[in-house]
């Protein structure tokens, strides 16, 4: 072989091997229908179907075989064969309402000086309203006893108010309502046995209804999650995965894993590989940090985007979630007489004891770097009423090795705020005292104050302010997660206020722009050149 | 029997502040019957689909000074009450109507 065609040879294996190494590599970067992430394999091994089992039948336990007049006998029942129950869940936030383990820290939480933008307060356990979602019996607080059919039982039945009327029919004198308290005591004998992990619905109690009603609060928590379709929430959905909320919020000492307030839920993401023991609370817990297929562009995203950011496309998908709550504008009357108006979705957008809100549904989160930790502006701390005052706000940047580009609803209004002491303040809402008793502002703060021992000068006016909830519910299936050009265009891009990264499609680099350009120019032109040279060359010798 | 009711009823629907029959006692009275129309086999739950916040206190006056129980079903049930026992769950009816200060909430 002439030494020129052996070149001519070798330049055509190298471009055909080339060519092939190419579409290989295009084709493996593209899902393989057959071919499972393994994420999804992981996770899959992780939860299997639930066999919970156990080794007691309530209905059997002479403890619970009583005639019970009051909630606390219960609890001293509950206690006499799960000893430890009570002094556990005294130390856990459910029961102090405090984000700290030590007691005397007041910082953060509702019984301390954490305040929002929905009811404000929780005045230090004294507005009882905000009691009705804590675990003790009668709205109590931390001065009753453990409520322990809050979280586990299922049957629904109202206990509180069947001993509430057997106490009235006992003290009334009448005989006919005799039978009826044995037949409320027959009631509670056979409800009290009912007892449950938590499910959903014991959960969703309260968490659905935070703030003061469904859907308040979260924009990813609310009564469609009670019983949700897939389409919904892909784990949660009674016709796919239907996991209960402890599935993924497992407890240990009756601490709940998933609370976030100064703190992460986490410390590291860690997946169940990693340590057996973790909390199954994060993404990674059970789909690691590769969950895409084999040698997906997604892969190389989660170091730096959450799961969330793509797989929860818009939250509030069913039920609508409050988006806005204006205090200015509480205390009108009508004919002296307090009133509410509905709008859309049959959702009040005006109650004199509460002022203007506004609601909204398939809402587009707000994206921010987010470490797992939330910055929080209680009614302890100087702020600046010039400026919208972020009560609670996500904490992290690029630089942080554990943020990631998280979805977040940011809940908007306007709250009262001392003018010379330049706080947040916490008026209390129910009670005789309070603002929906009183209609008198200024009083209502006199006493929500004192409740937390934090002076008020008596001057007060509105800020407008800001309160950031991170949306981790309501994960879409993976055919509705976002696709790439929601995120990387240069216009309306979902992350227009991410800065710290160069996002291709998104920003533009007028020198890595002239670099491609001579490359492509270059490339175009040689090939040009190249070809014009043969050409001539050959030209001269064919014929 | 039925003059008494009537005059009974009509004056306690028009008294300033409502029914003055036991609501508490009204509550339970309201739910035996729809106990015992799910043991007869009438109904198929015997937890009563109507709850007071359903409509407004002038609605359920209208619904007890006509003595118009068909909209709760188990009209035989209804029938075997007396009238002390209907102005029981007129008044938990109207107490916790939508509009009263104290509305029922299904908890």
């Amino acid at each position: 072989m002439k030494p020129r065609h052996f070149l001519k040879c070798c330049i055509a294996v190298i471009a055909v091997t080339a060519f092939f190494c190419s579409v290989q590599a295009v084709f493996a970067s593209t899902p393989n229908n057959g071919e499972e992430a393994l994420g999804r394999k992981l996770a899959k091994q992780a939860v299997k179907g639930s066999k919970r089992w156990s080794t007691i039948n309530h209905a059997k336990a002479d403890a619970l075989n009583s005639d019970f007049t009051t909630g606390e006998e219960i609890t001293k029942a509950c206690l006499s064969c799960h000893s430890e129950a009570a002094t556990q869940f005294h130390k856990s936030i459910h029961w102090t309402w405090l984000a700290s383990g030590d007691k005397s820290d007041i910082r953060y939480g509702k019984a301390g000086y954490s305040v929002n933008n929905f009811c404000i307060s929780g005045n230090a356990m004294e507005d009882k309203g905000c009691l009705k979602c804590h675990t003790s019996w009668n709205r109590k607080g931390v001065k009753g006893e453990v409520n322990c059919l809050k979280c586990h039982n299922s049957s629904g039945f109202n206990f509180i108010e069947a001993f509430s009327d057997i106490k009235a029919f006992s003290e009334d004198g009448d005989p006919e309502t005799d039978e009826m308290v044995k037949d409320i005591q027959q009631e509670i004998k056979q409800e009290v046995t009912r007892v449950t992990f938590p499910t959903r619905k014991n959960c969703g109690d309260c968490h659905f209804k935070g703030g003061g009603g469904d859907g308040v609060k979260h924009g990813d928590l609310d009564t469609s999650l009670t019983k949700p379709n897939r389409m919904l929430d892909v784990h949660m959905g009674i016709d796919g995965k239907n996991f209960s909320c402890t599935r993924c919020h497992t407890t240990v000492d009756h601490n709940i894993a998933g609370r976030i307030y100064t703190n992460p839920a986490v410390a590291t993401r860690k997946s169940l590989i990693e340590d057996d023991l973790a909390p199954k609370i994060t993404c990674v817990s059970c789909h690691s940090s590769a969950p895409h297929k084999n040698d997906s562009k997604m892969n190389d995203h989660t170091d730096v985007v959450s799961c969330q950011a793509c797989h929860i496309p818009t939250f509030a998908r069913v039920n609508p979630t409050m988006m806005w709550w204006d205090w200015t504008k509480a205390g009108k009357l009508k004919d002296g007489k307090p009133y509410h108006e509905d709008g859309p979705f049959g959702k009040p957008v005006y109650k004199s004891i509460k002022g203007e809100f506004r609601w909204e549904k398939n809402v587009m989160p707000e994206y921010f770097w987010f470490n797992g930790s939330l910055t929080s502006t209680t009614a302890n701390e100087v702020i600046d009423p010039a400026q919208i005052v972020k009560v609670s706000h996500p904490v992290g940047d690029k630089t942080d090795p554990e943020a990631r580009i998280y979805p977040f609803k940011i809940h908007r209004g306007k709250q009262p705020y001392d003018k010379i002491n330049k706080k947040l303040l916490a008026p209390m809402l129910s009670g005789k005292n309070g603002f929906w008793t009183t209609f008198d502002m200024n009083d209502a703060i006199e006493h929500g104050n004192k409740t937390i021992g934090i002076p008020y000068s008596g001057e007060f006016d509105y800020v407008e302010t800001t309160y950031a909830f991170p949306i981790t519910h309501m994960v879409a299936p993976k055919e509705n997660a976002l696709n790439c050009t929601q995120c990387h265009t240069r216009e309306n891009s979902r992350l227009a206020n991410i800065t710290g990264l160069y996002m291709p499609g998104r920003d533009k680099s007028d020198l890595i722009d002239t670099i491609g350009w001579i490359l492509v120019i270059g490339a175009l032109a040689g090939v040009l050149i190249h070809g014009i040279g043969r050409f001539f060359i050959r030209n001269g010798r064919e014929g | 029997m039925v003059f008494m009711f009537a005059s009974v009823s009509f004056s306690a629907a028009f008294a300033s502040e409502g029914p003055d029959g036991n609501k508490r006692k009204g509550k339970y009275t309201y739910r035996k019957v729809f106990k015992a129309c799910a043991a007869s086999g009438e109904v198929e739950s015997a937890t009563p689909k109507i709850s007071p916040a359903d409509k407004t206190m002038a609605q359920w006056e209208e619904i007890f000074q006509n003595k118009n129980f068909d909209e709760f079903g188990c009209r035989d049930n209804w029938t075997g009450l007396s009238d002390n026992d209907i102005l029981d769950i007129y008044s938990y009816f109207y107490h916790h109507a939508s509009d009263s200060p104290t509305p029922a909430k299904c908890q």
